[in-house]
């Protein structure tokens, strides 16, 4: 009777909760009672940051979270993170499921965690009150928030326009007042966060699409006995299916109910441009031989 | 002892001092790097992306250092009531056993602040570049004085000498 | 047990004496041994819990606060108040409650409007044939006004106990009506004091010095309009505000008034440092015992006691309220937000009651707490500013608190009065 204790910072009945919690059942159907997930949603126990911190000490069992925070941690969850490298949804689930998924699931080990599963984050666009943004040119001058990472920041940049930094909470209010722009993000966080309301203009640029992670504590996962390692880790990969029937159908609810409110939705857009100004971020964030060798195969992959 | 405690009560007295300037120069250098953030992205249309993360680690250090003077000068709110009620040499050990337990949290502080610096040396802040156990700094530091003027606390009474509490007059000699 | 653990180490060390942040810490350090967790976390929450951006608008809201009492700023505005309706009968007691309305829209704090506005207003109420005890109790009641009334930290303490999900600027317009309603009860509670009393009436001054009192006022005015034109106008955040305050603060005394010494600069940063360091130590303590309670699921057993009680969101919310009310008599606002926000908003959200609205019940709930005995901070302060005993206070308050305890009921069962306003500028 081992209970894992899971954090997630999104709320309740979201995708990823809903996921993790299948998995649970899944688990105490396998182990007969043995073992069993809690999941804390609502960032309960803290932001991602500071939770996987307690991960890695032991404190609580098991994360999922987004890749963000492990990018200055892990070298490998760069390149998942990098602007326009999956062409669609699809050619990320094809990557993540295969070797190079595999490669950055075994990178978590170094850091006193295990890597269990990807789950999807969406794909993530620009959205604004000002315009519909249909070229890079349009772009210009115009201040986004972004989460605080270097990389995302150097993104906004090469597209010309200002990132600006601000607390997600005060997100809608800077919109609504001007102090920024617009900000980016997935379809369901664009509709639960109400900035469609504030901000107008969605473009499916679709620039970043980074696979979320379910990672263990190394110190939980080796006090249990080998067999229950292996049905924790199948138990992880079997709600990856779940996981995306669940997202695909929250995607689409969002999405209809923004649409529904009036949202000016650009989806012609010309992706050339937006691609190849991205050079110089690839340039200097994909510096070593490893992070190049796996944006190549990321590329080669069909 | 009197006297030797009222030596060893200079020197803290300067070290609360020396925190003190310290977390007001911070709270100063605050206000100044939120005042360019603002020009930067107003008047200048241009965003200074590491003020944020900046004025938030000088928050760390001006309030674990102003929390640590406090317990010297004993600004800390408490709540008194029931040592009101108390004969005076029950009410001195209770206040020397708050201040052991204020003295543990503050070995806590760099125990587990270090733990934490260590485990996070090689990460790399975001916007700032430098390693994350530089998010750590504040709360050792900040334990390490906590510690220092908890004992000095203990000692001060033993050695028969006045410790501030919230609502008293402050300590003279710092 | 682990309960135990955690809530008798808390309530001993807070008899004993123990600073509240560190009650809060060392009962979270010793539950987390009892449980045989890493430590670490106790200290990790601690040091996130104050690495937060939107936490700095406190010390730059109390600094800014403080440059404004020591720079002469808020001398003028009771003077301006004054003016209007020093006539009334009663009338000092009014300035007093419009004084607070003036000042509560520059400060948040309940403590340094009833230090500054009590430390002018008292003598002066004195020396005109009022009773101190109903110019210390008006004095203490009317500063929860600037608790609700923008800016104010305390709605920041709460949006982040929220997790940081609440919009700032909603809870700053959400508390307008219910600070201008409190105002207004509590001027026609002193006006009935007043007359039942036979207290004198001030001559009216004339237009010629209102304007006066105008143009010597008039920059602390400003800082009104630019704090909220700024915000409208996207010039700045609602927590870059509280920067563009403290840099207009000393803008104003050092180059308008002139009337801040370098010795009074050097005061009043120390005094900003040791009121923020106490309140944000006591936060970060209170991220430390707020993760236990997550961890230990008590938010959720709360909720399913209060549904045993009663589904009827009316009855929860006074439950809620005479609870709030308990706890405020014996603790401060800050920790108080803090530790049972986490606690009482799933309850409220449970129950169909917006988070904004809720915030605005909490503020006003534990504003009235700080006027109460024992642990009353605003209490204590007007006490000391009239050199009276609390107990000569707590006396005759009572019209003053039932004032405010009607307000309260007003601001909990009409939603409106709280969420209207917002609704307007969204
Ligand atoms: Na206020
Ligand atoms: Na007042």
């Amino acid at each position: 009777e081992t209970t894992l204790r899971s954090s997630d910072t999104h709320p309740d009945g979201y995708p990823t909760v809903v996921a993790v919690e299948r998995m649970g059942e899944m688990l105490e159907e396998r182990s007969e009672g043995r073992l069993c997930i809690e999941v804390f949603h609502s960032a309960q126990l803290g932001e991602e940051k500071d939770t996987i911190e307690q991960t890695q000490f032991g404190v609580i069992d098991m994360n999922r979270v987004s890749l963000g925070p492990f990018n200055n941690i892990i070298e490998e969850t760069q390149v998942p993170s990098l602007p326009y490298i999956f062409r669609s949804v699809e050619h990320m689930h094809k990557v993540m499921d295969g070797p190079v998924g595999q490669q950055i699931l075994d990178a978590f080990g170094d850091h006193d965690l295990v890597g269990l599963a990807f789950y999807d984050g969406g794909s993530r666009s620009f959205y604004n009150s000002e315009k519909p943004i249909t070229s890079m040119a349009d772009m210009e001058g115009m201040k986004f928030r972004v989460m605080q990472s270097d990389m995302f920041v150097d993104m906004v940049s090469a597209l010309g326009a200002n990132a600006t930094p601000m607390p997600y909470g005060e997100v809608y209010s800077g919109i609504q007042t001007g102090v920024i722009d617009g900000a980016e993000n997935n379809w369901p966080s664009y509709d639960s966060s109400g900035h469609f309301e504030v901000a107008k203009y969605y473009t499916m640029d679709e620039h970043l699409i980074v696979p979320e992670v379910l990672v263990m504590s190394r110190t939980a996962f080796d006090g249990l006995s080998a067999e229950d390692q292996e049905l924790v880790r199948q138990a992880a990969k079997d709600s990856v299916p779940v996981m995306r029937e669940l997202w695909a159908a929250r995607e689409a609810e969002s999405e209809a109910k923004v649409r529904e409110a009036g949202v000016e939705i650009v989806t012609d857009i010309d992706k050339t441009p937006f691609i190849e100004a991205m050079v110089p971020v690839y340039e200097k964030y994909v510096t070593s031989p490893v992070l190049q060798q796996m944006v190549q195969d990321i590329q080669a992959t069909e | 002892m009197q006297d030797r405690m009222k030596s060893i009560a200079e020197a803290t007295g300067l070290l609360a001092r020396a925190a003190l300037w310290l977390a007001g120069i911070g709270l100063v250098l605050m206000t100044a790097l939120i005042a360019a953030q603002v020009f930067w992205r107003y008047i200048l249309n241009d965003s200074i992306i590491w003020t944020e993360p900046a004025s938030v680690m000088i928050m760390g250090w001006f309030i674990f250092l102003g929390a640590a003077v406090g317990i010297r000068e004993g600004y800390h709110l408490s709540f008194d009531v029931l040592l009101y009620v108390l004969p005076d040499t029950v009410k001195k050990i209770l206040h020397s056993v708050s201040d052991l337990a204020v003295g543990g949290f503050g070995v806590g502080m760099i125990w587990y602040g270090w733990q934490l610096a260590a485990k996070t040396a090689g990460n790399t802040l975001p916007s700032l570049g430098i390693s994350g156990a530089f998010d750590f700094a504040p709360i050792i530091g900040g334990g390490a004085l906590v510690v220092l003027f908890s004992i000095e606390r203990i000692l001060r009474r033993a050695a028969g000498l006045h410790t501030a509490r919230f609502g008293e007059e402050p300590l003279e000699d710092g | 047990m682990e309960l135990y653990v955690l809530f008798g180490t808390f309530v001993f060390l807070l008899l004993i004496g123990t600073p509240v942040a560190f009650c809060l810490g060392v009962a979270s350090f010793a539950t987390v041994i009892y449980l045989d967790l890493p430590p670490v976390v106790v200290f990790q929450r601690l040091n996130s819990g104050v690495s937060v951006f939107a936490l700095m608008a406190i010390p730059f809201f109390i600094y800014a606060g403080d440059l404004m009492v020591r720079g002469d700023i808020a001398r003028r505005l009771v003077a301006l108040a004054g003016a209007f309706v020093g006539h009334l009968r009663g009338g000092l007691g009014q300035v007093n409650v419009l004084s607070s309305v003036m000042f509560g829209g520059v400060s948040g704090s309940a403590a340094a409007d009833a230090s500054a506005v009590g430390g002018l207003m008292v003598p002066q109420m004195k020396a005109r044939g009022y009773d101190v005890d109903y110019a210390v109790n008006i004095t203490v009641v009317s500063s929860i006004i600037a608790l609700l009334l923008p800016p104010s930290h305390n709605m920041i303490i709460y949006s982040i106990a929220a997790g940081g999900r609440i919009s700032i600027a909603d809870l700053f317009t959400a508390g307008i009506v219910p600070g201008l309603l409190l105002a207004l009860v509590l001027m026609i509670a002193s006006w009935w004091v007043a007359v039942r009393k036979g207290y004198p009436v001030q001559a009216f001054e004339g237009f010629g010095r209102i304007g006066h009192y105008f143009v010597s006022a008039l920059p602390g005015l400003v800082l009104v309009a630019i704090i909220f034109g700024g915000v409208r106008s996207g010039i700045f955040t609602a927590s870059e505000s509280s920067n563009i305050a403290v840099v207009y603060a000393l803008l104003v005394t050092f180059f308008v008034y002139r009337s801040l010494s370098w010795h009074d600069f050097v005061e009043a940063t120390f005094a900003a440092v040791r009121t923020t360091a106490m309140v944000l130590m006591v936060i970060g303590c209170a991220a430390s015992f707020g993760w236990l309670l997550a961890f230990l699921k008590v938010p959720a057993s709360m909720v399913t006691l209060l549904q045993n009680v009663s589904d009827n969101p009316i009855v929860i919310l006074l439950l809620l309220n005479v609870v709030l009310l308990i706890l405020g008599t014996f603790m401060d606002m800050s920790p108080l937000i803090i530790i049972t926000t986490p606690i009482f908003l799933p309850v409220a959200v449970a129950f169909g009651i917006d988070p904004v609205h809720f915030g605005v019940i909490l503020i006003l709930n534990l504003g009235i707490g700080l006027c109460t005995p024992p642990v009353g901070a605003v209490l204590f302060v007007g006490c000391a500013v009239g050199r009276i005993p609390i107990w000569d206070a707590v006396r005759t308050i009572w019209p003053f608190y039932g004032a405010a305890f009607a307000v309260l009921m007003l601001v909990t069962y009409i939603p409106a009065l709280s969420l209207w306003l917002p609704a307007q500028f969204r």
